[in-house]
């Protein structure tokens, strides 16, 4: 009797033990799978192709705006730009002289502030600058920083992500040239999650007046937005629900490298800062979309981080499977590098101006909508 | 009887001594590194929704046991709801190495180390001691009330 009595408890705290583990698993998976507890608002046409350009290469990064110019830099050939004129689709070429060739270079990039331009190497680390015409640069910064990516924000101030030699982490700061360089770094802005270095990757942007920045995290569902001082004006996050980064990390080996073990999850793309909304391409589907939208387009996200809102989505569809690389937004038109493509669209203003408020508005296109697959879900 | 009740005391006091320190060490860990193992349980195929509470609950149920173990009165109930973590953990184990992709580890400290089998093998030893446990228990109730 009592035997029968403790065999009794012992199977029911078993299958109790199994059951509530059992039930946390399969609820859990419900809620990551369906994960996506979001859903988009795709207003009508909100963005209008008006012409692609092949230029030839798939290495062109953006550069850099100024005077409906739009300025390309090439990572195979460092010191070449390309010259696009945003309204007539004319293009050329560009070659940069520095005063010299003989140091190190790994990783140049070139950033147009106008009126003018830098030539960046964190790994040296120096900078050149020049102006815009002239196109031969002088050396300006050696030696006082390193970086690992840089912005340009006005003719003395550079953006830069950088490693604090204190802490060891990835960090966010200005270089500013007064007398002498100054470096100030800002740790408070990137939160460390997992080691402070990848977990915290993600896109530099800069709007185009160069007085507001932002990050957008790779990893994790959240973006800042920032003052030309690096001053913290707000953290957002996106309708995404990936609130910790899923990156696995190795470690480190006898140099002391680290490296990704697993395909990371990523959660934003690219992004672009444009008056007060944050545009976001994103890799990640919501509740409704159909899994082949991915291959056939990217899906951009507009926030207003002064509002603190999503607004709406759109797609940006890719040319003969080309895919988004980097996309800017520059006065009244999104400029896009899909592969060796570069493809200018107009804004419909009243859907950018940051209220979001008219994106029923239903204009008649005479030229090919980009949106016209789109879903046709109302605000 | 007599030796037989002895003997059984002992085993009873061993047993809940070995879950102690288990428990002890295995909460201790992770709270030691409590980010890492919020971000692994985060990771965690099977319980990612749940990783921001379950963090706290694990290890705190973990103390609560230990403690319950130590004061002989609670012995039996706590020795019952040792079974049933362990249980869990096992289960826990036996779903992520069948039903996800990539297997994440938080059990802390050197537990970390042990591959997948010894693991369920270890788990599958802690079991079997709580049970004997329990059954030395429930058959001398009186052991409860012994002092050494």
């Amino acid at each position: 009797m009592k035997k029968a009595k403790t065999a009794m408890k012992l199977l029911g705290t078993t299958s109790l033990g199994m059951g509530l583990v059992i039930v946390l698993f399969l609820s859990s998976e419900r809620q990551v799978h369906r994960n996506n507890v979001f859903t988009r608002r795709y207003p009508h046409h909100p963005i209008k192709k008006l012409y692609d350009l092949p230029i030839g290469f798939d290495s062109y990064y953006i550069a850099g705006v100024d005077n409906d110019i739009l300025f390309l830099g090439n990572t195979t050939a460092p010191l070449h730009l390309l010259r696009i004129n945003i309204k007539t689709g004319d293009t050329s070429h560009i070659n940069l002289n520095l005063p010299t060739r003989n140091l190190p270079f790994k990783a140049v990039t070139v950033q147009v502030y106008p009126p003018y331009f830098y030539v960046m190497d964190g790994t040296i680390p120096c900078i050149f600058k020049g102006i815009l015409g002239d196109w031969n640069a002088k050396l300006w910064m050696k030696d006082k920083a390193y970086f690992t990516k840089a912005f340009p924000l006005d003719t003395s101030k550079i953006y830069i992500n950088t490693i604090n030699s204190d802490t060891r982490l990835a960090t966010l700061g200005i270089l500013e040239k007064r007398w002498d360089f100054r470096v100030s770094l800002h740790p408070e802005i990137l939160e460390k999650q997992i080691d402070g270095m990848f977990d915290v990757d993600g896109t530099m942007v800069v709007s185009q007046d160069g007085k507001t920045l932002g990050f957008v995290y790779y990893y994790r569902n959240q973006f800042m937005v920032m003052d030309s001082m690096l001053g913290l004006l707000g953290r957002q996050e996106t309708i995404d629900t990936v609130k910790i980064a899923h990156i696995e990390l190795s470690r480190a080996n006898k140099k002391g490298q680290v490296k990704m073990k697993a395909p990371p999850l990523k959660i934003n793309h690219t992004a672009a800062l444009y008056n007060d909304l944050m545009l976001i391409n994103s890799p990640r589907l919501d509740k409704y979309e159909d899994p082949r939208m991915l291959d056939e387009a990217a899906i951009i996200d507009v926030y207003n981080w002064k509002e603190r809102t999503y607004d709406f989505s759109f797609y940006l569809y890719r040319i003969e499977q080309k895919k988004l690389k980097e996309f800017r937004v520059y006065d009244k038109y999104l400029l896009a590098l899909l592969g060796d493509m570069f493809s200018v669209y107009s804004l419909d203003e009243g859907q950018f101006n940051g209220t979001g408020q008219s994106a029923t508005r239903n204009e008649k296109n005479n030229e090919i909508p980009a949106g016209s697959r789109m879903k046709t879900e109302n605000l | 009887m007599k030796w037989n009740q002895k003997h059984s005391h002992r085993i009873v006091e061993t047993i809940s001594l070995l879950f102690i320190v288990l428990f002890i060490y295995a909460a201790t860990s992770k709270l030691w590194d409590f980010g890492q193992f919020k971000v692994q349980l985060g990771q965690s195929p099977i319980l990612t929704a749940y990783a921001d509470w379950l963090a706290w609950l694990v290890p705190l149920t973990e103390y609560v046991l230990a403690i319950l173990l130590l004061w002989k009165p609670q012995r039996l109930s706590a020795l019952y709801a040792a079974f049933g973590l362990m249980v869990m953990f096992t289960t826990y184990i036996i779903l992520v190495l069948n039903f996800s992709d990539y297997i994440p580890c938080s059990c802390g400290g050197v537990l970390e180390d042990l591959g997948w089998t010894e693991h369920i093998v270890f788990n599958l030893i802690f079991i079997a001691l709580a049970f004997i446990g329990i059954i030395l228990l429930e058959e001398h109730p009186t052991l409860n009330t012994i002092v050494s």
